[in-house]
């Protein structure tokens, strides 16, 4: 018993900061629709200003001041009115892509800004992180536990009083209830939203000072951890409950402690710890989707979003039928139904032949380069671009035409690596055996996502498979049989009886063939009957079943094969490195895929190999720059992420749409065969039953 | 009544505290329609979820056509012969028209067809083909087949809702309040395709509606719900006349 206290004591501190990143996650989620993952970006930027200030001399307590009262809302207002406010009412996925996009390019720009890290360990926010101050039973209290427990306790009997005692608190909890019935009580909700905007970038911006500590040095990717745990939190909160995220999140601290401390050295122990988000998120996920689904009321009071979102559909329609022709509205993501006129507009279709043999003409164009002049390095960069093409493609099956948004994508690839060069090795097969054992492995790990996500959807899946991608991380690729950890797995080059691959063109060559076949394999997908089912299921889950449509097992056949693409791209890719550790795919890559994609094109086949170019082609010259603008992607990343909201079907089909716009309207003989405006939109924006665009019931 | 095609026995399903259905009974016999109404959150919907298994009831049985359902999954309940709308509509975001049938009517054939798909044998057949445009025609959407749902006025999505479940030759179709937010022409528009549906094909249907022009003119058979129970049942003017239904549905000042 007192084994289990002197276990459970030290993983208060680390509770104190999972829950407050918890209740900040709820808060914003509640009362701005958003569930904010670049949360984690903010807290990190206020722990990294916090310690430069202090380290250029400032009193700790006004450095802290500076970095939570001023630069972490500061940082979330900025946020909020660039981008959170403009995607409120908009699909899961685009909601999700931005702050995935920021989560990764914010602490990037901060260290940019910055130039240098800092030179100090961080210090805690007040008392001596390192000194004991005394001893609960036989555990000993450091500075850095008593200053986070302190502050923590202090923050929350603050919150209590806030919402318990104030006007604008009561206000707060009633918008967190019902923003609509808080709307037509005459309270300002947008105003109300506001403020709990700035109290949460507070939160997250405390966390991260608070955290700082911990860590001899402040790095992005621990504050990423971090925020997997506040997710966790915010799930037995379910999304909903400030009190439970709070207790929640202590709960997870304490556990991880504990298990810690019981269970045998080894992998499993200390992989498990990670992981253990992933369970919560597995445990609980399923139980805040089915409340929702069982609630009869759960619909009856939908947030502020969906109201909003109604308008939205009813603008959107007006676009649509309206003048602008050229532009493409979210009607969906595929581009089979992406035409706005539908058929409607045989003109606008012949054009699009000449942007597609336009595109055709590049690509040749880029192939004859490749096999001739191109230096060697490039040559390199462009098969790299290939192999992520194939990765993508997995992504525009799944994403794109499927509607399921996974952020394990990586790890499907690195399996699929791992295992081609695993197969290779030991049973001394061809590399090209190896590649289809290896993809047939990734799609094995898809149907094992997919079975007991089978109810989610959304957020909650996308949450649900980051989990997932830590798990692997964690605990599948540090084994010696599988990525074998640090060192990683070498991953020859195919052979094909005596035609051997080694040289880089003849490489290209066969990356070229496996594009062709994984391109062609999605499109037969998307233009088959399988296609149509997938995107029935995108559209509406309840109607898909409804009509006949078993639509899980059409999800586990998507993931499988999705998978098992990603896992053929993987191989690939370790081929043509000769070698795979799992850093090459460990979470943060999934992430950085799915953004990508998603920005460049998740519509199409040929949004998925240009992405796959261009991420590769950007690394590269970017890597040539001085170091100094080493960060330079991540601003890039930041800036397209803003451009996503804008054009959420991706630069590549918003290009292509341009063209053929532009090529109409200097024609001018397009003008007219823009459908008639049917007589009003399907979504008027009053009614209540109606359900609005975005909010089909999925991620609230 | 003996062979009923749709014979639900003592469904009961509670919401936390609340109790949606209190052990209700129903019977559908082929090709007959039966009107069912009551205020809002008597439990219609739920009734109709649980029917067709969308929400598991806590007790009772479903049979359809002398089978047991109730543990059968959605989908095949709805390839048995069962088509369904819903009040909230739930079309498929960015598809056409005219993909909202053929997807309906491929569904009911079979199951995914991947591999032929692959081999690139999967294009919709004739016969699919001629199937979605007699539904189009009578729905006289054929103008708008190629138009994605996204732009449909209330009316025209109204419409594709009805035509996605009728797809496939369903024997039951249940109809989640489908005139609401339609006027009156698109009303009357609604109750002559229902009709021509029961007269050509036989089909039997279950109605939830507010619109009591609409209950006369296309049901057979009255259910008036209340709190999850049957308050009456009967012919329309039986149960319209009746003094409990007037003090629930219409208030008691009525």
């Amino acid at each position: 018993m007192s084994q289990l206290f002197n276990y459970a004591v030290p993983g208060i501190p680390f509770g104190c900061v999972f829950a407050l990143m918890g209740v900040g996650l709820v808060l914003t989620y509640k009362a701005a629709g958003v569930f904010n993952l670049a949360f984690g970006a903010q807290a990190f930027v206020s722990g990294l200003a916090f310690v430069f200030l202090v380290q250029d001399g400032w009193p700790r307590w006004a450095a802290g001041s500076i970095a939570i009262l001023g630069l972490g809302p500061l940082v979330g207002l900025v946020l909020d009115r660039l981008l959170f406010r403009r995607i409120r009412t908009a699909s899961p996925l685009v909601k999700l892509v931005p702050s995935l996009g920021l989560l990764i390019a914010l602490p990037q720009v901060a260290l940019i800004i910055a130039g240098s890290t800092p030179q100090i360990p961080p210090p805690a926010l007040f008392l001596d992180a390192q000194t004991v101050y005394f001893h609960l039973g036989s555990v000993p209290l450091s500075g850095l536990e008593l200053s986070i427990t302190v502050a923590t306790v202090l923050v929350v009997a603050a919150l209590v009083v806030l919402f318990r005692l104030t006007p604008v608190g009561l206000e707060m909890r009633a918008v967190v209830e019902s923003p609509r019935l808080t709307e037509l009580f005459g309270i300002n909700a947008g105003r109300v939203s506001a403020f709990a905007w700035v109290l949460s970038s507070c939160i997250a911006a405390l966390a991260g000072v608070l955290l700082a500590p911990l860590y001899s040095q402040l790095n992005p990717e621990d504050y990423t951890v971090l925020l997997v745990w506040g997710i966790a939190a915010a799930v037995i909160g379910r999304f909903a409950s400030l009190p439970l995220a709070l207790v929640g999140g202590l709960g997870l601290g304490v556990a991880q402690q504990i298990l810690a401390g019981y269970l045998p050295a080894g992998i499993i122990a200390t992989g498990l710890r990670p992981s253990l988000p992933f369970v919560v998120l597995l445990v609980f996920l399923p139980f805040s989707r089915q409340r929702q689904l069982d609630d009869p009321l759960a619909d009856c009071d939908p947030p502020i979003a969906a109201l909003d979102g109604e308008a939205r559909g009813y603008r959107a329609a007006a676009t649509l039928t309206g003048d602008r022709g050229d532009e493409t509205v979210m009607v969906g993501l595929w581009h089979r139904t992406l035409h706005p006129d539908g058929g409607a507009s045989i003109g606008r279709r012949l054009l699009q032949r000449p942007t597609a043999v336009l595109g055709w003409v590049v690509g040749g164009l880029a192939v004859l380069s490749a096999l001739t002049w191109v230096s060697p390095d490039w040559l390199l960069t462009m098969t790299q671009g290939i192999a992520f093409g194939i990765i993508f493609l997995s992504l525009t099956l799944l994403t794109g035409m499927s509607g399921q948004i996974s952020l394990c994508q990586a790890s499907f690839a690195g399996l699929g690596g791992f295992a081609a060069g695993q197969f290779a090795n030991h049973l001394d097969l061809s590399l090209l055996a190896g590649m289809v054992l290896g993809g047939a492995m990734a799609a094995v790990l898809g149907v094992v996502v997919a079975l007991p996500t089978l109810r989610l959807a959304g957020l909650p899946l996308a949450l649900a498979t980051l989990a997932f991608a830590l798990l692997a991380d964690n605990i599948l690729f540090p084994n010696g049989w599988v990525g074998n950890g640090a060192t990683g797995v070498l991953v020859p080059r195919p052979e094909i009886g005596p035609i051997s691959f080694n040289a880089s063109r003849s490489f290209f060559l066969l990356a070229l063939v496996v594009l062709a076949l994984v391109a062609g394999l999605v499109k037969l997908i998307g233009d088959g009957t399988m296609g149509r089912f997938l995107a029935a299921m995108r559209g509406s889950e309840v109607a898909a079943v409804s009509v006949g449509i078993d639509v899980h097992r059409l999800r586990v056949v998507v993931f499988a094969v999705s998978a098992g693409l990603a896992g053929v791209g993987g191989a690939l890719y370790g081929s043509l490195q000769g070698s795979l550790a799992p850093n090459d795919f460990n979470y943060q890559i999934s992430l950085v895929l799915l953004v990508v994609v998603a920005i460049v094109g998740l519509g199409s086949i040929s949004g998925a190999v240009v992405a796959g170019v261009v991420y590769t082609a950007l690394l590269k010259s970017l890597s040539t720059l001085p170091a100094r603008y080493a960060g330079l992607l991540a601003v890039l990343f930041g800036l397209a992420t803003l451009s996503y909201t804008r054009h959420p079907e991706g630069v590549v089909d918003y290009l292509g749409n341009r063209l053929v716009g532009l090529v109409g309207r200097l024609t001018g003989r397009w003008r007219d065969d823009l459908p008639p405006r049917t007589d009003a939109p399907a979504h008027p924006p009053t009614g209540v039953e109606r359900v609005p665009m975005a909010a089909d019931g999925v991620d609230r | 009544m003996t062979g009923a095609l749709l014979r639900a026995r003592d469904i009961s399903r509670r919401f936390g505290g609340i109790t949606a259905l209190a052990e209700l009974s129903l019977d559908v016999g082929e090709g007959e329609a039966v009107g069912v109404v009551g205020p809002n959150g008597a439990g219609k919907t739920t009734l109709f979820n649980c029917l067709l298994g969308l929400t598991p009831p806590d007790t009772g049985t479903v049979e359809f056509d002398g089978r047991r359902i109730d543990r059968m999954p959605v989908w095949r309940r709805s390839r048995l012969g069962i088509g369904r709308t819903y009040q909230r509509m739930e079309l498929f975001r960015g598809m056409t028209v005219a993909d909202h049938l053929l997807v309906a009517e491929q569904a009911h054939a079979g199951t995914v067809r991947l591999w032929g798909d692959l081999l690139h044998h999967a294009r919709p057949s004739r016969e699919e083909l001629d199937h979605v445009e007699s539904a189009l025609r009578l729905l006289g959407l054929d103008e708008l087949a190629d138009r994605p749902v996204d732009v449909l006025s209330l009316g025209h999505a109204r419409l594709v809702e009805l035509g996605r479940a009728m797809m496939g030759r369903p024997r039951l179709l249940m109809l989640d309040e489908p005139s609401s937010g339609l006027d009156a022409a698109e009303t009357a528009r609604l109750a002559s395709i229902i009709t021509d549906v029961r007269r050509s094909e036989g089909t039997a249907v279950v109605l939830v509606e507010h619109d009591l022009t609409l209950v006369g003119e296309v049901v057979d058979r009255l259910c008036v719900l209340d709190f999850g129970r049957m308050l009456a049942v009967g012919s329309v003017g039986e149960v319209m006349a009746d003094e409990r239904v007037r003090q629930a549905y219409l208030g008691s000042e009525a």
